[in-house]
């Protein structure tokens, strides 16, 4: 029979992964900043169209990454909310 | 080394350096958060932030499919240049199968509690192996989170290759729940990758029937108890197909069996189980093994 302690433990082990999650993304982001200075240094100067697209893709998976990371922060908060109340 | 040469070299260097295996393992670590809350919470009106955890892997998906752009971009500005043709890229498909996790130090406050699950997940491996949990003594000599989930998805592997179901079973039912989940996550672009060499392309949402044809019936063999849905979910995740709605699966379903069909595409692609070490020597891809 479930109990109090094995919800708790499931959410808690739920968390782990979103924690896990989270440094996957913040490593992610951290390797994406790299790869647009590189990207602007050697490209600097370039008024190719297919420049202005790797660009405006790098900068838009970026983006992606911390709207996801801001999900995943209120996704842990409720998450929290819950076994407080158990 | 022309100047130009040396522009594409750095181009393909950044473009190999992008972070889509990151990426694919923060999905997959969302997706087991999401599966498993899904799970505590079926018949509980409270979201227990499933709903934000789907946004967060939408985003997620989005990242992905942005970074790729930016990879065909920078083969079309490497063709504008005149050096196109090379070798496909390199990506970090080994990335959520380093040893040294990139989570930040966390602080004793942050620190996850010992895991209290009892055995749930053993109780889920034995339905999907057939396989029953080994005595509790022999289960605590190599149980917890010791050697972490890269090494647990090379001795799935290899538990695949040697055809032992009951290998199978034990390396699986001796760890913790958090390090079983995480084969999703760090299975998850090794996948894609062992696909793709498999098939000799990038995987296709028409791949799907071809890949499930080369490993469907050795996961079956060895997880006579994984539903079929499951697999089609991986296979439709590999070759970016709208995966079917289903009812919500047991957490433990889509770990398990990602890492039984990483362990068969290997085989399919006779490559030892060693080769998903991060610092073993890259294995040449083979274009269109058998598949």
């Amino acid at each position: 029979m479930a109990s109090v302690a094995e919800v708790r433990a499931a959410v808690d082990a739920a968390l782990h992964q979103v924690t896990e999650g989270q440094a996957a993304i913040q490593a992610a982001r951290e390797k994406l900043g790299e790869a647009q200075q590189s990207l602007a240094a050697a490209l600097d100067g370039s008024a190719n169209d297919a420049v202005g697209a790797a660009h405006a893709s790098l900068a838009q998976a970026d983006q992606q990454l911390e709207e996801c990371l801001g999900a995943t922060l209120m996704a842990v908060e409720q998450a929290q909310t819950y076994t407080a109340t158990l | 080394m022309s100047l130009v040469e040396e522009l594409g070299a750095q181009l393909r260097a950044t473009s190999e350096e992008l972070p889509t295996g990151l990426v694919s393992v923060a999905m997959e670590r969302l997706r087991s958060a999401s599966d498993l809350l899904n799970w505590v919470r079926q018949t509980s009106v409270d979201p227990l932030g499933v709903p934000q955890l789907g946004n967060a892997i939408e985003h997620a998906e989005h990242s992905a499919a942005a970074l790729r752009l930016a990879q065909d971009a920078i083969a079309s500005y490497l063709a504008v240049l005149g050096l196109s043709g090379g070798a496909p890229p390199k990506d970090d498909y080994r990335a959520g199968l380093k040893q040294d996790d990139p989570a930040p130090p966390r602080t004793e406050e942050q620190a996850p509690p010992p895991e209290r699950l009892g055995p749930w997940w053993q109780e889920r491996v034995a339905a999907l192996t057939g396989e029953a949990p080994p005595p509790p003594a022999e289960a605590g000599a190599a149980g917890g989170r010791s050697g972490g989930t890269a090494e647990l998805l090379r001795r799935v592997a290899a538990g695949v290759r040697s055809g032992d179901r009951a290998r199978l079973g034990r390396d699986l039912h001796r760890v913790d729940a958090a390090t079983g989940l995480g084969l999703s996550a760090a299975s998850s672009p090794v996948l894609h990758r062992l696909a793709g060499d498999l098939l000799g392309h990038e995987p296709r949402p028409e791949d799907m029937q071809r890949l499930r044809t080369a490993a469907g019936g050795r996961v079956r063999s060895l997880l006579p108890g994984t539903p079929p849905a499951v697999l089609d979910t991986l296979l439709a995740r590999i070759c970016r197909a709208p995966a079917a709605a289903e009812a919500p699966a047991h957490p433990a379903d889509s770990a398990v069996t990602a890492s039984v069909l990483t362990g068969v595409l290997l085989a399919r692609l006779g490559r030892d189980p060693a080769t998903l070490d991060p610092d073993a020597p890259e294995p040449s891809r083979t274009r269109g093994a058998d598949a």
